[in-house]
């Protein structure tokens, strides 16, 4: 092919022609939403925070969409942990909403935070609370009818043999920067776990958690450790929660147990933990009808499991599960929006 | 035909072997199979890689070379001279053509020993010493000595006492600790050459070992290996493309170009008598006072007034001495006492001057020094 | 026009298809074989157990002894020595001590499997081009992917713990010992081959006399190279909840404690150190009769 003159003057053409149909769609969408320009402006830039378990993936991703293409606004995700997202939220007023914060841990800053008026609680996402403790595979359960009990589980390490500990027994914690580790390490202490011959396995992460269920299920070897509800992982594999045999103790919980010195922790179960949604006060200010919407969105762990044991089954990513709820399920999520919304949010999927 | 007689050994040594090179063809390439018959029928080197992309390494080489004498094979770089000697101990495999070696009495072709007997050939029959000394860097001077013994598995006393025998041979006494990066180049060289003594085999390969070092190192390197031949009386093949050296050494000579035998024969066949061009303009500035012996030049006749000489004396020695005792010709007696002939110093001088130049060759030849 | 703006992919649903079969497959494999590849791993655990517990147990005056011993005898210069017994007194008064002697003990164990497996396997690629041209790209993929990819089948097979844990740190670590013993050989003067061949060596003899020994000063700067990278992947380690320096600083980067995982990543870093500038001038000692010094 012989160089001509005319041949770039061909491709910046072609080029140009093909960013003009770009730009003719995005005019097209543009007017669509010209009428909501006006609340638009009112919701602007949002930061969402994507913690690294699934129910929480979801939730961002459900959330993302109807802000974005219901209310307009820029929404931005950013990766979040429980503790590290709620500490930025205290201390530096980023992100700007945390949409299923376990907030039992931190309780008590951030109460504090809210009554300075720097944070404010919107829905109580997880309407049914999470369920923490301890648990074990239903076949073991179902094996040894007298396990009923945390005490009665701590009496059997042979049942959760602990592979690179010799005789020992194994109990599973849950990774570093979640609060659960630091409650496990004290409920392992407080039953004297040491003492009837297990071990405490730090798993590091959550990958290393999940595996190890799933390794143990695949097995039908057996395990015992912490997890919590709803998740995709108790969807999956049928597990039974221990009883933990003593009733809540709220004070000594959130005096000691969950806290990392801790020096008498306390037999107590685990409390039904409260998850909400956290905003912070600029965007409460300047959010505009997006933030009723995050005062309402609230959903049942039944709904929750059912859509995460859909997302293992289909291996499907948050984005995808939150397409699949917001397609299949109108009839949950239409009452946590206006109507003109909900219509916006059903044409763009 | 050997100049000098292997003088009898004071160690027990195995015979001497002759080595006899037949019809060896050797032919670089992908598939050398292919072109044997054309090149046997006479292709060209240039043709062969021109069109065919293959190498001509050497052409039909028949080579007789004496057990207990030096045979040197001399020629310029791309001669095929390095290919050859590594035939013999079949570090290069030939496309065609037998080796034939004296083992025990028996004669053997090397081309035909499946891997163990190389082996063991190797092991026992051959030594090697390289130009650029090919010693090991992390063995000490007697470690490197006694390579060959320890290959072959001797315990250790016995070969540390044939090594340090010839480390103080070679003139290396005080330096068995030491390092080859400490040494000199000739220092190196002699280390080589301890290590294929202390084998105690009866051919010794010697691939240019001494073109890498200066001028007066390889001459006491030249002497050292004239001496311990006197002693040792191996079979010995040198290569080299250094003329004077070649006279010096060679027992016999032959000359390679391009792969092929160009000439050969004593150093004063050669000399006297070039085989073409090639060769006549190799040898012509060669110092042939020091490589014509009597015997050549003397004519037959009754005693004359002059002093005896023998009849292997180089021309030159007895010019010398002609001179000293200010006499015109002397008498040619071989060591039983009897008068074989007369020479003349008119004569001598006329064969030390090279002869007149031929009207000047269309190429330049090759000089070599 | 649409479909250059977006890449025609095969449809979700198809690729959905493919992911479950394979994951499938692979569950069924784990629940058919991990029993039997669990034991086949129990040497390997019974070591790293060993290998921990003498370190960890003793007392560690004997501990940063024999330390400083191994790093005299290895490079005779007491200014190595030195720093090395101050970096680990420097170690224990942090109160690291325990964590370091075990991330210690790992990367002694990845360091002998890395030796164990990697030397046969990069005399062998030095002997066959067919083999090297295998190889080499499965080293590419060995270094590049990310270490959580296949630490999820190893998680799945093995569990939690040391050995999977180990196995990660190889697999990433490894490359470098095959590769440079591939290498060294491959270096070593053509003529000294020749002079070994002259005198009748056989294959093996001179592989042991000749080739590695000369090769000896590259094979070592791959095992610095691996021990670095070792010590590289202790983090990553941690997540599968392999103990050491690794999980304060996991815990540290998890939690927000910015000190913590300052004094634990200089705990690693004064390690690295040390294993460093030990087998490097090990290294250095072995190369010197290797130079020409005289002209």
């Amino acid at each position: 092919m012989t160089y001509t003159p005319h041949l770039p003057l061909a491709v910046l053409t072609s080029a140009l022609a093909l960013s003009a149909c770009g730009k003719k769609e995005e005019a097209a969408s543009a007017a669509a939403v010209a009428p909501e320009a006006a609340v638009a402006q009112a919701c602007g830039k949002v930061t969402v925070a994507n913690m690294n378990w699934q129910s929480a993936e979801v939730l961002a991703h459900i959330d993302n969409i109807i802000l974005s293409k219901g209310y307009g606004c820029e929404v931005e995700l950013v990766p979040g942990d429980t503790m590290p997202t709620l500490t930025a939220m205290m201390e530096k007023g980023q992100p700007d909403v945390a949409p299923e914060a376990w907030i039992n841990a931190v309780r008590q800053p951030l109460d504090a935070a809210v009554k300075e008026g720097k944070l404010h609680y919107a829905a109580e996402s997880l309407k049914d609370g999470g369920v923490e403790g301890w648990w074990i595979p239903k076949y073991v359960a179902d094996a040894n009818p007298s396990i009923k009990t945390i005490d009665d589980a701590l009496k059997h390490p042979e049942l959760f043999p602990s592979a690179e500990n010799k005789g020992k027994g194994a109990v599973h914690n849950c990774p570093s920067g979640w609060n659960c580790q630091l409650t496990t390490v004290n409920a392992f202490k407080a039953w004297g776990a040491a003492k009837q011959g297990f071990v405490l396995l730090d798993t590091g992460s959550a990958a290393g958690l999940d595996g190890s269920i799933a390794k143990a299920y695949e097995r039908k070897q057996g395990w015992l450790g912490y997890y919590w509800a709803p998740t995709s992982i108790l969807g999956k594999y049928e597990m039974v929660k221990l009883d933990a045999g003593y009733p809540h103790d709220k004070e000594a919980f959130e005096t000691c147990n969950a806290k990392a010195e801790c020096d008498k922790p306390v037999k107590t179960d685990w409390a039904r933990a409260e998850v909400f949604t956290v905003v912070t006060d600029r965007f409460q200010k300047a959010g505009g009808p997006a933030v009723d919407y995050l005062k309402q969105r609230a959903w049942g762990n039944e709904t929750v499991n059912a859509l995460l044991a859909w997302m293992s089954a289909n291996q499907a990513t948050g984005a995808d599960g939150a397409a699949h709820f917001l397609k299949t399920q109108p009839e949950v999520w239409s009452g946590w929006v206006s109507p003109e919304v909900a219509e916006k949010v059903k044409a763009s999927l | 035909m050997a100049e000098q007689q292997p003088v009898a050994t004071p160690a027990p040594q195995a015979a001497p072997a002759g080595i006899s090179i037949r019809n060896l063809y050797k032919i670089f390439g992908p598939t050398p199979e292919k072109f044997l018959g054309p090149v046997r029928e006479g292709m060209s080197k240039q043709e062969l890689r021109d069109v065919h992309g293959h190498v001509l390494g050497l052409r039909d080489i028949n080579i007789d070379m004496p057990a207990g004498g030096i045979q040197v094979v001399m020629g310029l770089s791309g001669s095929g001279k390095s290919t050859l000697i590594r035939h013999i101990n079949r570090l290069i495999d030939p496309t065609a053509g037998e080796l034939l070696v004296q083992v025990n009495g028996q004669p053997v072709d090397v081309m035909k020993m499946n891997q163990r007997e190389l082996l063991r050939f190797r092991r026992e029959q051959t030594a090697m010493v390289f130009q650029k000394f090919a010693l090991f860097p992390h063995f000490t001077v007697l470690e490197n000595a006694e390579y060959g013994l320890q290959v072959q598995g001797v315990a250790r006393k016995k070969r540390r006492d044939n090594a340090m025998r010839w480390i103080e041979r070679v003139g290396l006494k005080g330096y068995e600790d030491n390092y080859p990066n400490q040494l000199s180049g000739g220092m190196q060289q002699r280390v080589g050459l301890a290590r294929a003594l202390s084998n105690d085999a009866p051919i010794l390969l010697m691939d240019e070992a001494f073109s890498a070092l200066d001028p007066l190192i390889r001459s006491d390197m030249q002497s050292v290996l004239l001496d311990l031949q006197q002693e040792i009386g191996k079979t010995i093949v040198f290569i080299t493309h250094d003329l004077d050296e070649a006279l010096r050494l060679g027992d016999r000579i032959a000359i390679l170009r391009d792969g092929e035998v160009v000439q050969q024969g004593t150093g004063q066949q050669i000399v006297l008598k070039p085989a073409d061009d090639y060769i006549a303009s190799f040898v012509r500035d060669v110092n042939r006072g020091r490589v014509i012996r009597c015997r050549t030049l003397m004519l037959s006749g009754a005693r004359v007034d002059g002093p005896d000489v023998d009849p292997s004396l180089v021309i030159e020695e007895a010019a010398r001495q002609l001179s000293s005792e200010s006499k015109e010709a002397a008498n040619v007696v071989n060591s039983k006492g009897k008068h074989l002939g007369t020479i003349s110093m008119s004569d001598i001088i006329g064969a030390i001057v090279p002869p007149n130049p031929e009207p000047a060759p269309e190429a330049p030849s090759a000089e070599t020094h | 026009m649409a479909w250059l703006k977006e890449f025609p992919s095969l449809g979700s649903d198809a690729l959905g298809e493919i992911r479950r079969t394979v994951d499938g497959a692979f569950r069924g494999f784990t629940r058919e074989h991990g029993e039997m590849m669990e034991r086949l791993f129990d040497p390997l655990r019974d070591f790293l157990l060993a290998s921990e517990r003498l370190l960890t147990q003793s007392p560690w005056p004997f501990v940063v002894g024999g330390i400083a011993l191994i790093a005299w005898l290895a490079s005779r210069s007491l200014k190595i020595v030195v720093g090395t017994v101050i970096t680990l007194l420097l170690i224990g008064f942090f109160g690291m001590w325990g964590d370091t002697m075990k991330t210690i003990s790992m990367i002694f164990v990845c360091t002998v499997v890395a030796l164990v497996v990697g030397l046969p396997l990069g005399i062998a690629m030095s002997r066959w081009d067919r083999l090297q041209r295998v190889i080499n790209p499965t080293l590419d993929v060995m270094q590049t992917m990310p270490s959580f990819v296949y630490l999820i089948p190893v998680v799945m097979l093995l569990g939690i713990g040391r050995v999977p844990g180990l196995i990660a740190v190889v697999i990433y670590a490894i490359p470098p010992v095959i590769r440079f013993t591939n290498l060294g050989i491959r270096l070593v003067d053509k003529d000294l081959l020749e002079a070994a061949d002259a005198f009748g060596s056989s294959t093996w003899q001179k592989m042991h006399q000749v080739q590695l020994p000369l090769a000896l000063p590259t094979i070592m700067a791959g095992v610095n190279q691996t021990i670095m990278l070792s010590l590289a992947m202790v983090v990553i380690a941690s997540m599968i909840g392999v103990q050491g320096l690794g999980q304060p600083v996991l815990k540290a980067i998890s939690n927000q404690y910015f000190t913590m995982g300052i004094f634990n990543g200089l705990a690693i870093v004064g390690i690295a150190i040390i294993f460093d500038r030990v087998s490097q001038a090990y290294g250095k000692r072995l190369q010197r009769h290797l130079e020409v010094v005289h002209g």
